[in-house]
């Protein structure tokens, strides 16, 4: 004989578990569970009511039931199926028939190069380097902004419009850090950014 | 040439019904019942009540068996159980264990 290759003739009808390490081709009907570590083919005649779980599996038959695939599967022309499909890899055919939800696994999203910029956007700083976070809103206040504007030389061109606002208040005031008495000592000391022009404003020194 | 073949890494558990040949070279624990012939080869392992037109065992079969025309057990044929078959072969070199029925 040649290959060993399990077969389920098409008059033949199985009910009951079935597993095995070896591929298999079902002609006929199989009710119950499937578990192989090969390919699965059901062929057109073949009619499976069974919770299969194989490596890879092409259905060209019936299929009612969930299919778990460690790595592919494909639905043909003439394939039917019910049933959910999870798997990395799945191939569905023109003219197939399926009902049922996919899931292909952890999908990884494309990592986002900017994070959302800010509501007032002004020409320079939409020229700025994407990433910038620093609030040009007054409400907004993060404490993140300081090291960042220390650091970016072109960040210097914010405080231009950010007089009005309050340029990287890192350390807001009292209000927005109520529980923290050591850090508003802290901040008594004006945070000014080394980005405000000098002689326009006096740092306050507030004891 | 058997149409239904299971092959030697496959085992199931349940039932099988046919009306075709079957070749068994794996295992099958439950019940068979085919209108045809059953073969069951040398790494065939058959738990089950069979229930067939011919059976041909050079593997090991445990269960009882009724066919409704021939059992053959192969010199390297294992079987423990009963048979109910109006023709019987056992060949030298097979072991058998259990009642044979002839009168069916």
């Amino acid at each position: 004989m040649n290959d060993i290759v399990t077969v389920v003739g098409k008059n033949t009808v199985i009910k009951g578990g079935l597993q095995g390490d070896e591929d298999l081709t079902i002609y006929g009907k199989v009710e119950g569970t499937i578990n192989l570590s090969r390919t699965l083919i059901i062929e057109a005649s073949g009619i499976v009511a069974a919770d299969i779980e194989v490596m890879d599996a092409i259905i060209s038959g019936v299929v009612v039931g969930n299919i778990t695939a460690s790595n592919s599967v494909q639905i043909t022309e003439e394939g039917r199926m019910v049933g959910d499909l999870s798997a990395p890899r799945v191939i569905i055919v023109d003219g197939a028939s399926f009902k049922g939800h996919v899931d292909m696994g952890d999908l990884e999203a494309p990592v986002g190069e900017r994070l959302p910029v800010a509501r007032s956007v002004t020409p320079a700083r939409a020229a700025r380097p994407a990433g910038s976070e620093r609030p040009t809103a007054p409400a907004r206040r993060a404490p993140a902004s300081k090291p960042v504007a220390k650091k970016e030389s072109p960040k210097k061109e914010l405080p231009k419009k950010a007089p009005v606002k309050k340029p990287a208040p890192r350390k807001p005031k009292a209000p927005s850090k109520p529980a923290s008495k050591k850090a508003g000592k802290a901040r008594r000391k004006p945070p000014r950014p080394p980005s405000v022009p000098k002689g326009k404003r006096k740092v306050k020194r507030r004891r | 040439m058997a149409n239904t073949i299971i092959g030697s890494s496959i085992v199931i558990d349940g039932e099988i019904l046919g009306e075709e040949d079957l070749t068994i070279q794996g295992t099958v624990k439950g019940k068979v019942t085919l209108k045809e012939n059953l073969y069951v080869e040398n790494s065939g392992v058959v738990e089950a009540d069979i229930e067939t037109q011919t059976v041909t065992i050079s593997g090991q079969v445990t269960g009882n068996i009724a066919a409704s025309d021939k059992v053959e057990i192969k010199s390297d044929g294992r079987m423990v159980g009963d048979i109910r078959s109006p023709r019987i072969l056992i060949a030298d070199g097979a072991v058998f264990k259990g009642s044979v029925d002839m009168d069916v």
